[in-house]
């Protein structure tokens, strides 16, 4: 075999690391996210996610996380993705243009007590920012998950409520971190759930 | 005071005990499921890094000699897949690892997109199939369809046991395909059909922090395939 390649394994997984244990130090942020998407779902709010390219593969992985849970017993909570319906995706793109994809469809789809979540590995992703920007005009809670340095414009936009940022400049490594903290945000929904007092909109921490 | 005020706004008392509780388990419990992840993939790099860089480098042999890649799962596992696809198929910058600043990403070198499928990203195919034969077929009939000798079948489950995996598996060996599996737990039944060429057994019981580590899995073989491709142009261009 390649010893070049071989050589280069151990450095693909280092680069790893940091990044992941990043996520133990935005905890408390997660614990926020999670606290106000819960109290969303309570109220009847439903789940709409949205990304470009890997991220729209994530976008459909949360959907299908939240609406059929792989752990037994745990409720199925109402949930889709904007990336999986090819047509509406490239008539608004091949007309209005790929920025407005998301917004055209959050402004048809979208209720006020909906949570919109988008997802962009380093922050500058147009059409998810402008997705972002509709939902925070209707009414919705808004999170993104983003990368880099500071999230991007993205990450600094105000109309989004909750910011998660993977500080790494490798997309990969960001998808990474991305994956375990949406599987961390359904868990910590649920655990909201189990305690239902707490998830009165009046209630704060 | 406070009990006026109690009196006035209970439900801004009532529950604040039980709120706080709850977000410092909830902060406590993304701390430990970060730990896990980080170990989990340390065991991976232990038990399986060297065979992680074979596999790359048999992947290149094969692009180098025309094959297309076909990927495939369920669920949570066919957003892998279509990410294994659009990951070959349109992938940016190539990281340089050690050498990579805050820059976003763009220091690197341009990475080669190679030709690759998802098997779920055609729903009139994929519903067609499971509506007139039944879902085991979805993904063996479409590599029947389409896949050559020395075209790459990779298949990603977290049990290592769905039915259509293990089907397509045994299509892609009968057509000659390298075969490339990512599974959970004890392998499953991916494992004890013993032929898949590469076969990588994240040993974990959790369903995320499997999908987690297979994630890192198939980003480390997609750099490590673009790394000995590059290697083998240079090598070429100096014969």
């Amino acid at each position: 075999m390649d010893q070049a390649v071989l050589a280069r394994v151990p450095e693909v997984f280092a680069r790893r690391v940091g990044p992941a244990l990043g996520l133990a130090d935005e905890a408390d942020v997660v614990a926020r996210a999670c606290h106000a998407m819960a109290t969303r779902f309570h109220g009847g709010g439903r789940l709409i996610v949205f990304g470009n390219g890997e991220a729209a593969t994530d976008a459909q992985h949360i959907s299908v996380e939240f609406v059929h849970p792989v752990i037994v017993g745990k409720r199925a909570l109402p949930s889709f993705s904007l990336t999986s319906d090819v047509a509406t995706i490239t008539g608004v793109a091949a007309t209005a243009g790929l920025d407005e994809v998301f917004a055209h469809q959050l402004h048809r789809l979208a209720a006020p007590q909906d949570i919109a979540l988008g997802i962009s590995s380093d922050g500058r992703c147009v059409n998810v920012l402008r997705g972002l920007e509709a939902a925070h005009r209707l009414g919705l809670l808004t999170l993104a998950l983003t990368g880099g340095d500071d999230g991007g414009p993205i990450g600094r936009s105000p109309a989004v409520d909750h910011v998660l940022i993977a500080r790494s400049a490798d997309p990969r490594v960001v998808k990474e971190v991305h994956v375990t903290t949406y599987h961390v945000l359904w868990e910590l929904v649920h655990v909201f759930f189990e305690q239902p007092g707490v998830l009165d909109p009046r209630v704060v921490s | 005071m406070t009990e006026d005020m109690e009196a006035l706004y209970p439900f801004l008392y009532s529950q604040s005990t039980d709120l706080d509780a709850v977000m410092s388990s909830v902060r406590q419990s993304t701390v430990e499921k970060v730990d896990e992840i980080v170990t989990l993939r340390r065991t991976v790099l232990e038990h399986d890094g060297d065979r992680i860089a074979a596999c790359a480098a048999a992947m290149a042999e094969s692009f180098a000699a025309g094959a297309r890649l076909f990927a495939f799962g369920n669920g949570g596992s066919s957003t892998d897949a279509q990410d294994v696809a659009t990951l070959f198929m349109n992938p940016g910058h190539l990281n340089v690892g050690m050498n990579s600043g805050m820059n976003g990403g763009m220091n690197g070198d341009t990475a080669r997109p190679l030709p690759a499928f998802a098997l779920t990203a055609d729903i009139a195919v994929v519903t067609a199939l499971a509506n007139d034969i039944g879902f085991e077929v979805v993904f063996a009939r479409q590599l029947a369809a389409s896949a050559f000798a020395g075209d790459i079948a990779l298949g990603l489950s977290t049990s290592g046991n769905s039915r259509n995996l293990v089907a397509a598996f045994e299509e892609a060996g009968r057509r000659g395909m390298l075969t490339v599996g990512l599974a959970g737990y004890d392998g499953g039944q991916m494992a004890e059909l013993g032929t898949i060429d590469h076969l990588f057994v994240v040993p974990s019981a959790s369903v995320h922090r499997i999908q987690e580590a297979q994630t890192t899995v198939y980003h480390a073989l997609w750099e490590l395939t673009q790394h000995a491709l590059a290697k083998a142009g240079d090598n070429d261009d100096s014969a």
